[in-house]
């Protein structure tokens, strides 16, 4: 093996986007977990959080533009650089949409809420964390297969999502409620984005392994 | 007022048609270009052994073909059947065929002085003659008797390449007076002089600084508008600038242990073989893990 400092380079620019996945998880494990429990507190630790979220993308595209600058990568050294860039910017926008969702929680916490609507809205969350899970171990196991998979997942997701809008209708019977509702179709929204995105970093994984990228769903999706 | 709707295949009213595609000679698609050289089964020997193996591969006209390889890979011995200067190797033997627009380039009618006429070559080293900046480029127009207006085609070439701007003042210098960076823009107008239809150039920049290597790569991005390029190089990064296809040769032992010779791995579009190659040689070679 040829190269040694440069397959180094590579190896830990993998390994960054990994542990940006892990602290990425965090962040939306948290959020759900604060929607749950109402816990205002643990609100303010994710929306700070997204800090070294951001640190982290922006650590990595540095390590990008040296190395495109260094070593010139070319064949499936580049589209991993490729691949590892666009799915790091996912995951900064999974973050993003995680302080989202703690905002909306913190927003609501003094307002009467609809159980039944946050239990759904946690299972829809539940499944987003599995859905980014799942698309970083396809990433880090060359797995287009299990990439793939990720648009039934998101499926579920999408069709949940499409639901909200009819519960809060049919439960909005104060203008309080009302508001609360409002904000939790906000939150479901930001859960289906969440999904897209791993669908993205998905759709990377594919590029990697075959050098062809394609939308995994299209536009109508 | 009454609002009529027509039919159209773009609801959103985005006129597609307005987006202009890319000029031809600018489509760098080989399917449909005219194919200048057809090569079939090519194999070169030096004094009985092998050196280059079963070579089939068909360079399209105005694109710039790069070949690619490790040292002993056979890529200059193959850029040389182009317009047989392995004839002037003493124990060298061309097998299979290449045909130049159709017509047999090994042909017992064809005169390889005429083949080299239209098929021009520049070397590694810039080799000037040592005669004055005019002379070189007048040289081969001389012998070729094509002297009228020899004054305008002097021009003219110096200009092609683009170093009129740097010699119009020195024309009757001594050539091996310019930088190597000019000497070689001077070989390429001197092969540019006889109105040739294909240059060959053998590593046309390996000796030069970066400075006059990009000038070398601009000029080979001007030049490919009017003539078909076939390009050696050892630089990876120059292959990936400047060519539309490339061509990756590697190096295969004999079974038998006796030696080695070169062979072609991978043909495809440039930008295929430097995103996506189809072969783990190819793959390992442009990402520098070779050997």
């Amino acid at each position: 093996m040829a190269r040694l400092e440069y397959q180094a380079s590579l190896d830990s620019l993998e390994s960054d986007l990994q542990e940006q996945g892990e602290v990425v998880l965090r962040a939306v494990r948290g959020a759900m977990d604060a929607l749950e429990t109402q816990d205002v507190g643990l609100c303010d630790e994710v929306i700070a959080f997204d800090d070294e979220i951001d640190e982290r993308y922006h650590r990595i595209e540095r390590s990008i533009g040296e190395l495109l600058a260094q070593q010139a990568p070319v064949a499936s050294d580049l589209r991993l650089v490729l691949a590892v860039l666009h799915s790091s910017i996912h995951l900064e926008r999974i973050g993003d949409q995680s302080v989202t969702i703690a905002k909306l929680t913190k927003l609501s916490a003094a307002l009467e809420q609809h159980t039944e609507l946050v239990e759904g809205l946690c299972e829809m969350g539940a499944r987003g964390v599995e859905m980014v899970r799942r698309s970083l171990a396809a990433f880090a196991g060359r797995d287009v297969a299990g990439a793939r998979e990720l648009v039934d997942l998101d499926e579920l997701i999408d069709r949940t999502n499409r639901a909200v809008v009819d519960k809060v209708l049919a439960m909005s019977a104060t203008p309080e409620m009302q508001e609360w509702g409002m904000r939790m179709i906000v939150v479901a929204r930001c859960i289906e984005r969440i999904g897209d995105n791993a669908v993205d970093i998905g759709e990377q994984t594919e590029y990697l392994v075959t050098g062809e990228f394609h939308e995994f769903s299209d536009a109508s999706h | 007022m009454t609002q009529t709707t027509t039919a159209s295949p773009v609801p959103t009213g985005i006129d597609l048609s307005t987006i202009s595609r890319p000029a031809s000679r600018l489509d760098t698609d080989p399917r449909g270009r005219e194919v200048v050289f057809g090569v079939d089964g090519l194999s070169v020997s030096y004094g009985g052994a092998l050196a280059l193996d079963g070579v089939s591969l068909e360079i399209r006209k105005n694109f710039v073909t790069a070949f690619i390889g490790p040292s002993g890979c056979g890529k200059s011995t193959f850029i040389r059947c182009f317009n047989r200067m392995n004839d002037l190797i003493p124990g060298a033997v061309v097998d299979g065929r290449v045909l130049y627009h159709g017509r047999d380039l090994y042909g017992s009618n064809v005169d390889p002085v005429e083949v080299r006429r239209r098929i021009g070559m520049v070397f590694q080293k810039p080799n000037p003659f040592p005669k004055s900046i005019y002379d070189n480029i007048a040289f081969g127009p001389r012998v070729l008797k094509l002297t009228k207006e020899l004054d305008e085609r002097v021009e003219r070439t110096l200009r092609h390449a683009a170093l009129w701007d740097e010699v119009k003042d020195r024309l009757s210098e001594n050539a091996l007076g310019l930088s190597g960076g000019q000497q070689q823009r001077l070989c390429i107008a001197r092969a540019l002089a006889v109105e040739p239809d294909v240059i060959l150039m053998d590593e046309p920049a390996s000796a030069l600084d970066p400075i006059s290597t990009s000038r070398i790569e601009d000029l080979i991005h001007e030049l490919k508008r009017e003539y078909t390029i076939v390009i050696v190089t050892h630089n990876m990064q120059q292959a990936a600038r400047v060519a539309d296809m490339t061509a990756f040769f590697s190096v295969e032992l004999h079974e038998d242990g006796s030696g080695r010779h070169g062979t072609l791995v991978e043909y495809d579009r440039t930008t295929k073989i430097f995103t996506n190659p189809s072969d783990r040689r190819t793959e390992d070679y442009v990402t520098g893990r070779f050997g």
